[in-house]
Parts: structure tokens; sequence; C-alpha cells
């Protein structure tokens, strides 16, 4: 098996989210990867923006940081849609991710709710190897 | 010509303090059916629930049992821009049913306009997923049964936000026409122009992204000069409009500049796509500025029925007309790309 060559990444502010970026940073450390972190801009965030497409949110750049990964493989991507849609478009052009990787459960979501979870939605749609990060994983780093 | 409604339901008990998709919506749009002051003309279909065969037509078995069951439960945040009550599951199925019955309503009269003022709107919500605040996708299931019927279908997507739902049902399908104007970027992330339906229905899909700004002179000629010919060779007996007024220039989800007149003119182009009357049905979706939806759907639906009514003046000027030439030749080319693959692969 290819190791990681383009991960791309989950993220919606949520503390899972951020967890499964902390893990795609190590892995792709490891596998001297690019990693894409992509969040997606719902309906309602045109009313309130939550993130700029053009700089990379501080608590991202300070996890980056931490992890003394190299700035020039990492790419922020906020682009439209549900977060399953964006993710799942990740596997084609421009990023052509080899693996996606979510959190176990998102912004918003109610503990143990199967409908609207993105990692299930993701596994099961996904053409690429889907990494979901448990809430509980810890690296060390943290 | 009358105009046939869908029944009084209740729909309140779907709704989320301070969420933009709220019961005032359809209080707004029933407020524009009062101002078209028809009397007699306004003929009114009874509420009803769709059925469970009615909407798996077009939704997945397990999907709907999962919707029911999370209602059931008390409901939440099903992402974060969608919601479901206790109550949203029985609303979401009369408002599909609510096509249902006005589309039978036409069709018994063979006369009159079809409009469905019903919420959750319908046009995001995929086979087998909530989202973009829709739960079960009401234009579709409306098709999927006049397809059943042997029906050539038209639905015309005016929404401000692409029908990714309504596109991902009848991607396939040779006998329903989807046709979506959209402002792009914008949620949900497609609608580009060489999205031309599946393999089976080639030329069937007709998105026409428009940027930030653009008015309605600009959407008029994009459609005119890149849907229009589809329609005319499709030929279709019904048509069915995703009607939703955040295009408007007063809407704060979106960034379009229409008008009531605006929307008047796309009325008035809409009941010349079909021959006969009493098959043209607009369905609520989006429009999220009260003032602007009750004025929008007024100028629409008066347009429609063919009554005098001063709309706000037609827009014109905004970004976009240097772009339709550009986005014709970039289908034309997905289509021709398409055609020749299947010619190799037919002559290997």
């Amino acid at each position: 098996m290819k190791p990681f060559q383009s991960i791309a990444v989950g993220y919606d502010g949520s503390p899972d989210s951020t967890i499964a970026v902390r893990w795609a940073l190590r892995a792709a450390q490891e596998a001297d990867a690019s990693v894409t972190i992509v969040h997606a801009t719902g309906l309602l965030e045109h009313l309130r923006t939550r993130y700029s497409p053009d700089e990379l949110p501080p608590e991202l750049l300070s996890l980056a940081q931490q992890y003394d990964f190299d700035e020039s493989r990492l790419r922020w991507l906020v682009t439209n849609g549900d977060a399953c849609s964006v993710l799942l478009r990740m596997a084609s052009a421009p990023v052509n991710a080899d693996t996606l990787v979510v959190g176990s459960r998102g912004d918003g979501k109610r503990e143990g709710l199967l409908l609207g979870s993105t990692s299930l939605e993701v596994a099961e749609h996904a053409t690429i190897p889907v990494v979901v990060v448990p809430s509980t994983y810890k690296d060390g780093a943290a | 010509m009358a105009l046939v409604i869908n029944g009084p339901y209740s729909d309140s008990g779907h709704e989320d303090e301070g969420h933009p998709e709220r019961p005032q919506r359809v209080v707004a749009a029933m407020a524009a059916v009062a101002d078209l002051r028809l009397g007699s003309d306004l003929v009114v279909a009874p509420s009803y629930s769709a059925s469970r065969a009615e909407l798996v037509r077009v939704h997945n078995g397990n999907y709907l049992d999962e919707l029911g069951a999370f209602c059931y439960a008390g409901g939440g945040n099903i992402d974060p821009d969608t919601y479901a009550t206790l109550d949203s599951w029985t609303i979401a199925q009369y408002a599909a049913g609510a096509g249902l019955k006005v589309i039978e309503e036409l069709q018994r009269r063979k006369d009159g306009v079809g409009f469905v003022a019903a919420r959750p709107p319908g046009h995001h919500a995929l086979a087998d997923r909530a989202m973009g605040f829709c739960l079960l996708n009401n234009v579709a299931i409306a098709a999927a049964a006049l397809l059943s019927q042997g029906e050539r279908v038209l639905v015309l997507d005016w929404d401000v936000h692409h029908g990714n739902g309504t596109q991902q049902i009848f991607w396939d399908e040779p006998n329903v026409l989807y046709v979506s104007t959209h402002q792009w970027p914008l949620f949900p992330g497609s609608g580009s122009v060489i999205e031309i339906g599946g393999r089976h229905a080639t030329d069937r899909t007709v998105n026409i992204p428009l940027p930030p700004g653009a008015t309605g002179d600009v959407m008029r000629r994009a459609i005119d000069e890149i849907a229009h010919p589809v329609i005319d060779s499709f030929k279709p007996t019904w048509v069915l409009v995703s009607a939703g007024f955040d295009a408007h220039r007063d809407d704060p989800m979106a960034d379009l500049r229409l008008t009531s007149g605006d929307f008047a003119m796309m009325s008035e182009f809409v009941t010349t796509l079909v021959e006969g009357p009493g098959r043209v049905v607009f369905f609520l979706e989006g429009g999220y500025d009260l003032r602007a939806l009750r004025s929008s759907i007024l100028a629409t639906l008066s347009a429609a029925l063919g009554q005098a009514h001063e709309a706000e003046t037609p827009s014109n000027g905004g970004p976009g007309n240097d772009q339709v030439e550009r986005l014709h030749a970039a289908r034309q080319s997905a289509i021709e790309t398409r055609w020749s693959a299947e010619d190799t692969e037919t002559t290997q």
C-alpha cells in the first residue's frame, strides 16, 4: 500500500474536528504528505461568516506550529456546501486527496445521532479511504 | 383563470427560534395569495400527507425511517443548517402531499395555475439525506408522480441556490429536464454548467451559474440562449417551478439583484413552455425577507394568471452578461465530449 500523499481533513471548529486535524497533521508528518484542511460553508454562514478563505484560523496555525508542520504542505480551503458533499469532492481535482479524515461527531450534532452524521455519510459514499478519528484520540502532543 | 393552492395545514411545529426558514414565510406567501383578490377563482386543494409509496419514488426507505424516528424522538440539528422537531416528519409529509394534491386538482379541472405554499422547502434534499433546510424533496416527489403517469416534466429552479437534491434524483432520468439558475459560487457548491445529466440523460440537466450581483437581464439572456432551446426540444408536458425568491435583491441569504418585476417576467415565460392550461405549478422553496417574498410571489402569480399588476421595475446592468457565451460554449463542449466518448465506446 502506498503511504499517504494527500490528506483532506474536515474542520468545523468543533473539538472533534480539531482532533481530526491533529491526527491528519501527525500522519502527514510521518508520511511526508500534504494536508488540506477544508471547511464547508453552509447556508447559514452567508448570514454570519465564520472563516476567511484567505487565512488559516489562528487555532489551526498554532496546531501546525505545534507539530512543526511545513506550511508549504498545508492548505486551507473554505468551500460552499454541506460537510459531507464538500469532503467527498476532495477526492477529485484540484485536491486529489487519497485519504479523508473526519472527527467522529461534528458541530451541533447530538450524541448517538445517526441521521446527519458526516462521518457515516462520508464513509458510505467515499471512493477513497476514510479515517474517523475518535473523540478520545490522544497523540501525546496535546 | 383559477389559482389552485394547497389546503391549510399548520406548520408552526417546524420552527427553530431565530432560524430564517420559519413559519412566517408561509404566512407571507398566503398574504400574497390574498393580495390577488381572486374570489371564486381561488381553489383550495385539501391538505394531504404523502404516502410512503409516493415518497419512495424519490427517497431511500431507510432514510425515511431514520428521519421519522429522529423526529419522533424529539428532533434536533441534522447538520449546522438543517433542523427537525417532533412535528417535522408529519409536516414534511404534508408539504410533499401538498404538491401531489394541487396537481391532482389541476388534472381534474384541466385548467388553472398551481401554487404550493408549504414548508420545509425541498430542493436540497437528496434521495438519502436532509440538507440545506430541506427534509423531503417536494418538487421531486411531485415530478416523480407525474413521471409515473407517463408525463415529461420540466423542473425549472430559480431559487438562488442550486437544487442539488433535485438534480441528483433525476440525474439519469431522460423524461425529466432539470434547469437551474443560481448564484455561483454559493451553497451547495454544485451546479456547474458542465453538469449535463447522466449517461442515460445527457442534456437533461441545464445549469446556469450567475455571479454575485447579477440582475434579471443577465438571467433572462442566459435562459434564452442556454436553456430555452433545450426546453423546446424536450417538449415538456408539465412545468414544475422550484420557486425560491431568495434571488431578490433584499434577501439576506445571497447576492443576486432581482426584483419582483424579474420574477413576473420569468413567470410569464414559464407559462409559454407547455401546451395547454393547468400544467404549471410553483413550489415555494427559499425566500427569507418576508416583504420581498410577499411581493415576489404576488408578482409571480399575477403574471402566471395573466392579471395586471405593478411589480418593481425589472433589474438590469449587473455583472455576468459577458459570461453567457462562455457558459454556453462550455456546456456545448461537455455535451460533445460525452457524445464523442459514447461513439468511441460503440465502435470499440
